[in-house]
């Protein structure tokens, strides 16, 4: 993945946008059944340890990337998804398909709610984050600074006096 | 892919595979919340990791040009015929890996990795 990064850095113009935006799984997923207002909370889903793993790995990597001066963050967020379905048994039959949820949801109502229910509108809430980093400019292409500038001459200036003749 | 849901939402996830993009925010919701279109008007875009196309194509009214990159050439197929569908021009998909990109350096103002990394 850093080796991705430094790629992204290759071909990023100085000073460009890296845009990063994936599931956060680092909060929790809800299964919530839609109401005339709002949404009424049925479950939690949780993200499965392969995926976390994953998500841990993309983090260091980003994080890493930052470390060796190839980004600076500039700024971040997240906002929420929601993936609807036309009745719980669209819910579940999704997250037994899906790879970065446990296939089941942790109920937090009884079965009796869930089969009075069942017909009605369900979404997953999912968080989204995103971070918006800066490409930092090639040690090359940097015009040079004040400071090295005049170290550059002053070392010049000494290896002019130390010249015989 | 019917009901009510799609009606209200624009999307649903029924009887379509877990990692469908059409599952994933809308483009144009993803972008907002990021900031807004100004991230990537008039500026040079790489969707890395773009799979069929969805964003690409979503953020080509506002970019000067768009390349798609992913690995799965069945879903730069599908992409490049998305993209003939909506008509955009400024948009490129090609088949590659992220470690070893097949564009020059600096080639890009904006590179999105939208649910890639």
């Amino acid at each position: 993945m850093v080796d991705a990064l430094r790629e992204v850095h290759r071909v990023l113009a100085p000073r460009g946008i890296l845009i990063d935006a994936r599931p956060d799984s680092r909060v929790l997923a809800y299964a919530e059944r839609r109401k005339v207002r709002g949404f009424q909370r049925f479950g939690v889903v949780r993200t499965n340890r392969v995926e976390l793993a994953n998500d841990r790995a993309s983090d260091l990597a980003i994080a890493r990337a930052v470390r060796e001066r190839l980004f600076r963050r500039k700024r971040h967020g997240r906002f929420w998804h929601r993936v609807p379905f036309d009745a719980l048994a669209d819910l579940r039959h999704y997250l037994r398909e899906h790879l970065r949820f446990l296939h089941r949801a942790d109920w937090v109502v009884d079965a009796a709610t869930r089969k009075r229910y069942a017909t009605e509108q369900f979404v997953i809430r999912r968080a989204v984050r995103f971070e918006i980093l800066e490409a930092s400019v090639p040690a090359s292409s940097r015009p040079p600074t004040r400071s090295t500038a005049s170290t550059r001459q002053k070392r010049q200036q000494t290896e002019g006096a130390r010249r015989p003749g | 892919m019917s009901g009510d849901a799609e009606g209200q939402f624009g999307d649903v996830g029924r009887h379509v595979p877990a990692l469908s993009s059409i599952l994933r925010p809308q483009p144009l919701v993803e972008l907002q919340a990021w900031g807004g279109t100004r991230l990537v008007r008039g500026k040079r875009v790489l969707d890395l990791g773009c799979g069929d196309g969805r964003f690409a194509l979503g953020v080509a009214a506002f970019a000067s040009t768009v390349d798609g990159l992913d690995p799965d050439d069945e879903a730069i197929a599908a992409a490049k015929e998305a993209a003939r569908e909506s008509g955009a021009r400024n948009v490129r998909f090609a088949v590659g890996a992220a470690q070893r990109m097949p564009y020059p350096d600096g080639a890009f103002d904006v590179v999105i990795l939208s649910w890639t990394l």
